[in-house]
């Protein structure tokens, strides 16, 4: 599947945006937002960071729309800016965490109390903490191979890695999962 | 819990790509942040006019005295029809700055002359409304998001 063309749709929205027609942007915002707001979510594993760094992405796809060299190819290219902006946002927030949180259960990879916890199964805890414990690295190329659906030759155009090394962190990536995920079987 | 690696591998998967909840006024306010105009520091500039610093970016410098706060930037481009100066300063929009021919545009040498307040800026060249390039000369966007070249360059407060 790997990331949709909507060549007539996408590529129609952007050239009335250029033509100054702002509102029209709004129909690429709804059209994008779920699936970007997915990645962003699982890679960066705070909501209000991902919404922070989803915004991000937008704004800076509208304030760029110029460079956006093929218009019904929009979504791609609104994906690797996305990507880079999880890459900055989410360090930011690891760089916050380790100045904030002293908490030793937290600093294990146990979460503090939050909102939506109650609502969260075992699993989804599960999951959530291995993922917080791959590297940055490791958890982008699992999620965009295996989450998103794209080819290694898309995934290596919007992170700038070559493919032999993606596919070596996404093998990494899986047998850490499989690892972490064992353990917490036995916890 | 997880009976099988590769079944529980696909479990996780099946669960990551369920859809998240996104607070439901986040188009509102996407759309809010862009038709809010960004802040121009044009007062700023002014006041320190006269006395900005040396900047020197590959081929873009000062114009001369009593001009200080203006840099000119120029591009070798002589099979080119049209050049644009695209960047942070202008939104990248390529009908705002478009460069001129020194000499006409056999002569190859094109040139845009932009103030600029302190600050930095990514720039870069549009080559007849399609090939973006970098300023050679400049050092090179490393932070880039937009899959085109770029170049950086930073302005002094002085």
């Amino acid at each position: 599947m790997g990331i949709e063309e909507v060549e007539t749709s996408d590529a129609d929205l952007v050239r009335r945006v250029r033509a100054g027609e702002t509102a029209a942007y709004g129909g690429l915002v709804s059209r994008y937002r779920d699936r970007l707001g997915r990645y962003a979510r699982h890679m960066i594993g705070n909501r209000e960071d991902a919404e922070e760094a989803l915004q991000d992405a937008f704004v800076r796809g509208y304030r760029s729309l110029a460079r956006c060299d093929d218009p019904a190819r929009f979504g791609a290219w609104l994906y690797g800016i996305l990507v880079n902006r999880c890459r900055t946002t989410g360090a930011r927030a690891a760089r916050r965490r380790r100045l904030f949180v002293h908490d030793e259960a937290a600093l294990n990879g146990k979460h503090a109390s939050r909102p939506d916890a109650a609502e969260r199964t075992e699993f989804e805890d599960a999951v959530e903490r291995a993922l917080a414990r791959l590297s940055a690295e490791h958890r982008e190329a699992f999620l965009l191979k295996h989450v998103e659906d794209l080819e290694y030759e898309q995934i290596a155009h919007l992170t700038g890695a070559g493919v032999s090394a993606l596919k070596m962190r996404v093998k990494r990536a899986r047998e850490q999962l499989q690892m972490l995920l064992r353990e917490a079987e036995h916890v | 819990m997880f009976e099988d690696r590769d079944e529980a591998l696909d479990r996780v998967v099946r669960h990551l790509r369920r859809p998240v909840a996104i607070d439901p006024t986040f188009d509102r306010r996407v759309m809010a942040a862009i038709e809010t105009p960004r802040r121009r520091t044009i007062a700023p500039w002014l006041a320190i006019a006269a006395v900005v610093a040396t900047v020197f970016i590959g081929r873009a410098w000062l114009t001369g005295a009593g001009t200080a706060s203006a840099f000119r930037f120029e591009l070798v481009a002589p099979q080119a029809a049209s050049v644009s100066l695209v960047g942070d300063f202008n939104d990248w929009d390529p009908h705002r700055t478009p460069m001129t021919a020194r000499g006409g545009r056999t002569a190859g040498t094109w040139t845009a002359v932009l103030p600029l307040a302190p600050g930095r800026y990514r720039y870069a060249f549009l080559v007849d409304g399609a090939e973006w390039r970098a300023d050679p000369r400049a050092p090179a966007a490393q932070d880039d998001d937009f899959g085109t070249p770029s170049s950086v360059l930073t302005v002094e407060r002085s």
